[in-house]
């Protein structure tokens, strides 16, 4: 029987499912026999519409669930407000899983409702930017692509005519394209605060690419399991010492490649030139308000404290609603980076927004999104 | 700008209405003296002073911000000077990062009979900020 903390390798016993999901569709049958057996009312997938776009839906279809197989690593959008007051299963990168326990933590999403099967990720990549360097690196095509993945460092695609083309992260990223800017300094790989971290580090030998490591988290991802096993949808067996030592050592070198580069992106500006920054950075803003809808941590609705003190008569040097949200966040941004996606003026936010929370964090040795049992220090009033 | 022997600074001070407005009566009535750079607000409890008064505070145009209250433990509301220095620490770090000066920024506990404390803190605030000229954040065509 299945136990807490138990590190297993499995894969979906359908052959259909198995060989679309990228690796061993493992995560879809979960999901699958989860609405199947009722344990949750519906679950939220990214239904597929081409190799860079694809939109989350709530659905209540097994079969859609299973049509969702295979991962996506150019749809970079935070699942983590689709599971307000539902009850649902859903899949997601460590920054998803970070942003429901920030929700729930402001009591927006019930934890024991949401049942979170965790995707180890390596980080995810920005559509338009990506067909431009599939464009001018790979000289591939984007229309003929059929399949990506990140190993050893390199970003792989696959085309249709069953050709391969690799190019390092490292090589990419210098030239401008790569990885989204936040995923560059992630230090979340693999996501331990999900129910079930999913993922195909550490999968070898035969069942490369057919098959899924998954550790149980929790009582939860217990349940998601058993009940995939109960339905049929899943074989699991123990994964052997050396599957998981290749898993913390693949873990292992994208985690020192992300401090690496956190120290490099964030090194201290000089202080006279820190203000100076800032207010030229922020004074592009149009005020669209994008940034506070996108976040996945913000909770607080139309009546806003950044929103209802911010007036476009004001003839301020700096916008006030930037400065709140700078505040509000320092203690639980979770570095996602939805804020500089959605940004129609190019601002980096989720940059100067990190650059408040790095202190703020490491000052009060609290890091959000892992632990729903701690509360952000700012709402911690203690009555003596 | 005039010279800076000229310049008056302009310094906002949030004070609660139980201690240290008092304390800043009492510095009155007791003829301590004290720069006329201060623009007191009273507020019912420092705990009611939220990051967001005193950003706007520094986009409006003061030089400086002094955020006080009863000492630890005599709030009127229990506890309120504890939110108070909950939320300081953040602004304090928040202040810090953005790159205003940290002479810009207080937060002092001083009691209703504590006048002189009250006259001697605006002394060394309006030297220290006149030191170090105006904010960068004040609007134009503010003096």
């Amino acid at each position: 029987m299945v136990e807490v903390g138990d590190k297993l390798v499995g894969y979906a016993t359908d052959d259909e499912v198995r060989k679309r999901g990228a690796s061993g569709g493992l995560v879809t049958a979960v999901l699958a026999a989860a609405l199947e057996k009722g344990m949750v009312e519906s679950v939220v997938v990214l239904k597929h519409i081409d190799e860079y776009e694809a939109v989350p839906i709530i659905t209540d279809d097994v079969e859609e669930v299973l049509a969702s197989t295979g991962s996506m690593h150019s749809v970079p959008v935070n699942l983590a407000k689709y599971a307000v007051d539902r009850k649902v299963a859903m899949p997601g990168k460590p920054c998803d899983i970070k942003a429901v326990i920030e929700q729930s933590k402001r009591n927006m999403i019930d934890l024991d409702n949401t049942y979170l099967v965790g995707l180890n990720c390596g980080g995810t990549m920005p559509p338009v930017l990506t067909k431009q360097m599939l464009i001018e690196m790979y000289d591939i095509d984007p229309e003929d692509v059929v399949g990506e993945d990140i190993e050893k460092g390199k970003l792989i695609y696959r085309t249709k005519d069953g050709n391969e083309k690799a190019i390092s992260i490292e090589e990419l990223e210098e030239a401008g394209f790569g990885r989204r800017k936040n995923c560059q300094y992630c230090q979340l790989k693999i996501p331990t605060n999900s129910d079930l971290a999913c993922g195909n580090w550490g999968v070898i030998g035969d069942l490369a690419g057919s098959a899924t490591f998954c550790e149980v988290m929790n009582e939860k991802g217990k349940k998601l399991i058993e009940n995939a096993v109960e339905a049929g949808r899943i074989e699991v067996a123990p994964a052997s010492d050396k599957a998981i030592a290749i898993r913390e050592k693949v873990n292992g070198v994208m985690v020192k490649m992300g401090e690496t580069t956190q120290e490099k992106v964030f090194t201290q500006m000089p202080d006279e030139e820190r203000l100076p920054y800032y207010r030229e950075a922020l004074a592009d803003c149009i005020d669209c308000g994008g940034c506070k809808l996108a976040c996945p941590v913000c909770s607080c609705g139309d009546d806003a404290k950044c929103t209802l003190f911010h007036s476009l008569g004001d003839n301020y040097k700096m916008s006030m609603f930037h400065l709140v949200r700078l505040l509000h966040l320092s203690d639980s941004c979770i570095g996602c980076g939805q804020c500089t996606d959605v940004c129609p003026v190019d601002i980096p936010i989720t940059r100067i927004q990190m650059s408040f929370s790095i202190p703020v964090q490491t000052k009060l040795n609290y890091k959000p999104g892992m632990n729903a049992d701690e509360k952000p220090p700012f709402f911690e009033v203690m009555i003596k | 700008m005039a010279d800076n022997n000229d310049w008056e600074p302009k310094i906002v001070a949030f004070c609660c209405n139980w201690c240290s407005y008092g304390g800043a009566d009492t510095a009155g009535m007791g003829r301590f003296q004290q720069p006329a750079s201060t623009r007191v607000i009273r507020v019912m409890c420092s705990g009611r002073i939220d990051p967001l008064h005193v950003y706007n505070a520094f986009l409006e145009g003061a030089d400086a911000v002094l955020v006080t209250g009863c000492h630890l433990g005599d709030c009127h509301y229990v506890n309120g000077n504890e939110k108070t220095e909950l939320k300081y620490q953040f602004l304090e770090e928040m202040v810090k990062q953005l790159g205003l000066e940290p002479e810009r920024l207080y937060l002092n506990w001083i009691s209703a009979s504590e006048g002189e404390r009250f006259a001697n803190f605006i002394n060394d605030v309006t030297a220290k900020v006149k030191e170090i000229g105006p904010s960068p954040l004040k609007p134009e065509g503010v003096s």
